[in-house]
């Protein structure tokens, strides 16, 4: 089962999301700021990575270029989650090496077909 | 002489006269009396003569040798001196010298020397007998006697008194006389002196005299007269012109008060007019940032709202417990509808803001279309109306803002099976190719209830729907449509829409296929779009000023203008801006409002007030509306930001050189109105500039002359008739075609008066482009 890390600092939104997600079969790791997302990617290498980008300690969008720089991570796909309209967050994201975004608050079912388009792009290796 | 006084040289002139006439009659006196005297000598001798000869004949007829001849008897006459008698042979015979006298007895002389001698103290007779015989000869010498001279120089001591009496009568006379004579010329002397040195024109010669000295007397007098008469006109003249020049002065205090004061107030006025606007941008963006921070705020809940309902609809609906999904479902529907609220909230205040922004992408138009179609068709389902999907599989690509052009797309095919049951919508793609760019047009056409002209009139208002119910009955906040509008606008496209009632409705997206990557602040960059400098030579090239804050737009500006033929300063503050101005007297200045120090507003004031940089005309940009304070401030041209760099060489170069092309004046107060005129005028590619009343046109007139001028009627301070009185009185701008643009009711006089000035009369809101263009356009051309 594809292993997905959520960074994500809001408590429900993670809750709701992880739930939801685990519901339709996939393994979730947890990281509630930027600083523990890279670490947990580094660690752990998920299959994909949920990002928001307003994150405490280093925020989504560092936290993406750090993860796209180094050679060990940089081919997990990340979708950047960024609040509704905030089009130069978007912008940014992409800018920092994120592979996809979606808005908050999320539409499940728009957000299933784009992990499963990276999914299928960047295929797990296990 | 000269230096004599008149008097005296009269006097004197008056005293040689008398003297000269005196010693004349003297003289002539003189003469008579020794003549008479001589002549009395004379006639004394010649009696004595013939007294003596009687005797003597007597004596000498008896003895012609007699030598006892009586001549003692002369001693009784004092005037003989001396007397002698000689014989026929002239022998002397006798003598006689009286006695004291030194006379000598002469020899007898001949005849000849006798007749030739003039003497007539002296006698030479011819003794003869009664027969005639020749007995002697009688020589008698007579002299003047004691008596004789003292009788005659009693004479000449009389005549000499007589001639200093005389004399001096003659002085004190002519003293006297003199005095009549001179006194009025001495006089007039004097008072011309005076006059000369007094310029006492009062004075008057007060002597009178006749003939021509009174007649010089009269006219002296009489200059005088004229000559106070004209002084005191001069006085009173120069006294009331000094009082004018008094009042002129007090005027001219008064007038420097009232400019301090006015310039003050201006100062005051922008100031506060500046703050104003800075208070309204800040409120502006405190409402925005309020309502991006509400809307956050807002969202964070309804996310755990929406996401927590799904989980348990979810899970209602694997438990099989239908009724519980159905009013999850509920809460779900109720709670999108407010997120969807809220991001429109959201999207408009970024867009009142001004700071929605572009992403711009290259997509298939075609995935866009069925994302949407795949998002929309429950809804259209929903109503029982069917999709129809008309877009030609060549239509290709796509350079915009794909996520905008979704939210577009998805606002009006929700709009339309809102609005219509069981019918059809129609999503129908089309690329019109064009010149520059092809246009791509996407229509949502449907088969509804329509709306009338009345609710198409404010359907992309924001916060208006075509009906106050319809928000009740069809859910929506009713800013989609402009929200949409203006996502269309910003790629450069738009949205139209026709409808009729109960038939339809069609919405037409236009978009360009390749929307141009817009630069933040300057657009319109290509180089052939560029007006290049009237004056383009070296050396001649006009210089322009730049002041602006945003080192990109100066940088990028700079190149532009250098690239169109012109010299460029920068400046990024006021401060330094106007240091420039002074310094560099540039040509044209761009002026960027939104300065940090002093203002925009505060440099174009200093601009126009400073003697030496008042001329120079200045092209104004502002992100805002603030055109009118702009033109009232005297800014020759307003353009708004971002900079069109092709508009804003175009305008520079009918700035510099406003004779090369014609152009539209628009003297209009009213913002709205002028802004209908000057869209028209756009579409026609007519240049143009406006000018809020008749003071801010003239200013515009003295600079460069118009192809023609449309005139409101009634404006603030100088109002359009008052504005043709001054444009009757400039032969130069008597030619320039008014065509006067109106909401007034135009009287028949007020129609007379403006029919010999004015070419058209349009009555505002009831002409269309084209009675303007058919006005405008051959008066362009000539």
């Amino acid at each position: 089962m594809p292993r997905i890390l959520l960074v994500e600092d809001n408590e429900m939104n993670r809750d709701m999301l992880s739930r939801r997600l685990e519901k339709r079969g996939y393994t979730l790791s947890i990281a509630v700021d930027g600083g523990v997302g890279v670490a947990l990617a580094r660690s752990e290498k998920p299959d994909l990575i949920l990002m928001d980008m307003s994150l405490p300690v280093i925020d989504g969008w560092e936290a993406t270029k750090q993860l796209k720089a180094d050679p060990d991570t940089k081919q997990i796909p990340i979708i950047a989650l960024t609040a509704h309209a905030m089009d130069s967050d978007r912008q940014k994201a992409i800018d920092a090496g994120c592979d996809d975004f979606d808005t908050k608050p999320v539409e499940l079912t728009r957000l299933l077909g784009k992990i499963e388009e990276l999914l299928k792009k960047f295929p797990p290796k296990a | 002489m000269k230096s004599l006084p008149f008097r005296w040289q009269l006097t004197l002139f008056i005293v040689l006269i008398c003297g000269l006439t005196l010693a004349l009659a003297f003289a002539g006196l003189y003469l008579y009396n020794v003549q008479q005297f001589n002549n009395e000598v004379q006639r004394r001798l010649d009696r004595t003569k013939t007294v003596l000869l009687d005797s003597l004949t007597q004596e000498l007829a008896q003895n012609p040798n007699a030598t006892d001849l009586p001549l003692k008897l002369l001693e009784a006459d004092a005037q003989i001196s001396a007397a002698a008698v000689y014989s026929a042979e002239n022998q002397l015979l006798a003598r006689y010298i009286r006695p004291g006298s030194n006379e000598v007895v002469p020899t007898v002389p001949s005849v000849s020397s006798r007749l030739l001698t003039n003497d007539r103290a002296v006698v030479w007779t011819q003794i003869r007998s009664p027969k005639g015989a020749f007995l002697g000869t009688l020589f008698l010498k007579a002299e003047l006697s004691q008596a004789d001279v003292e009788q005659f120089t009693d004479l000449l001591r009389g005549s000499a008194i007589v001639f200093l009496a005389s004399s001096l009568l003659a002085f004190v006379a002519a003293y006297r006389l003199q005095r009549h004579i001179t006194r009025p010329i001495i006089e007039l002397a004097a008072v011309s002196a005076s006059v000369q040195n007094s310029r006492d024109y009062g004075v008057r010669v007060s002597s009178s005299a006749s003939g021509e000295i009174g007649v010089l007397i009269d006219s002296f007098n009489a200059m005088l007269d004229t000559i106070q008469t004209n002084t005191t006109a001069l006085d009173l003249a120069r006294i009331a012109a000094e009082d004018a020049k008094e009042k002129i002065h007090q005027a001219n205090d008064q007038l420097e008060e009232a400019n301090r004061t006015l310039e003050a107030r201006v100062e005051e006025r922008t100031r506060l007019l500046v703050k104003a606007s800075r208070d309204a941008e800040e409120a502006s963006k405190a409402k925005s940032s309020f309502l991006a921070k509400m809307s956050h705020e807002l969202r964070t809940p309804l996310n755990a709202i929406i996401g927590y309902s799904e989980i348990m609809k979810e899970d209602a609906e694997d438990d099989g417990d239908a009724r519980r999904a159905a009013d999850l479902d509920k809460v779900l529907n109720a709670a999108r509808h407010l997120l969807g609220l809220i991001n429109d909230v959201l999207d408009i205040s970024k867009i009142e803001a001004g700071k929605m922004e572009l992403y711009l992408e290259n997509f298939e138009l075609p995935k866009i279309l069925n994302d949407v179609v795949a998002t929309a068709s429950p809804l259209v389902a929903k109503r029982g109306n069917t999709l129809k999907i008309e877009c030609p599989p060549d239509i290709g690509t796509m350079h915009a803002d794909a996520t905008k052009l979704r939210q577009m797309l998805l606002n009006l095919m929700s709009n339309a099976s809102k609005f219509t049951e069981n019918g059809t919508i129609t999503l129908r793609a089309t690329r019109r190719p064009a010149a520059n760019t092809d246009m791509i047009e996407v229509a949502v056409i449907d088969t509804g209830i329509g709306m009338n002209e009345e609710q198409l009139g404010r359907l992309f208002k924001a916060f208006s729907q075509a009906d106050a119910s319809t928000a009740s009955k069809y859910g929506g906040t009713g800013l989609g449509l402009a929200i949409s509008k203006q996502f269309a606008q910003m790629m450069k496209g738009d949205i139209t829409v026709a409808s009729t009632p109960n038939v339809g409705s069609t919405f037409t997206i236009r978009l360009p296929a390749d929307v141009e990557v817009k630069q933040p602040s300057v657009v319109g960059t290509s180089e052939q779009r560029l007006t290049k400098s009237p004056f383009p030579t070296e050396g001649s090239k006009p210089r322009v000023l730049i002041i602006d804050d945003d080192e990109n737009v100066l940088t990028l500006l700079a190149k532009l203008l250098q690239k169109s033929g012109y010299l460029t300063t920068v400046a990024e503050t006021g401060e330094k801006g106007l240091k420039c101005a002074l310094e560099e007297k540039p040509d044209i200045v761009i002026l960027d409002v939104m300065l940090p120090g002093i203002d925009g507003w505060t440099v174009l004031t200093k601009l126009q007030g400073h003697r030496e940089t008042a001329e120079i005309p200045v092209i104004v940009l502002t992100a805002g509306h603030e055109v009118d304070m702009a033109l009232s401030l005297g800014a020759g041209s307003v353009l708004r930001k971002p900079v069109d760099a092709s508009r804003l060489t175009a305008e520079i170069a009918m700035q510099l050189n406003p004779t090369a092309s014609g152009y539209v004046l628009i003297i209009e107060d009213d913002h709205d109105a002028r802004d209908i005129v000057i869209r028209m005028l756009e579409r026609e590619n007519f240049k143009f500039r406006a000018a809020t009343n008749g003071n801010a046109a003239l200013r515009i007139l003295k600079k460069s002359r118009p192809g023609i001028i449309l005139l409101d009627l009634k404006m603030p301070g100088m109002n359009g008739f008052e504005f043709l009185e001054i444009l009757g009185q400039h032969p130069e701008w008597g030619q320039i075609p008014i065509v006067v643009v109106s909401s007034m009711d135009i009287t028949v006089e007020m129609r007379d008066y403006l029919k010999t000035r004015v070419v058209a009369i349009l009555q505002k809101s009831k002409f269309t482009r084209d009675d303007l263009t058919t006005l405008i356009r051959p008066a362009l051309q000539t």
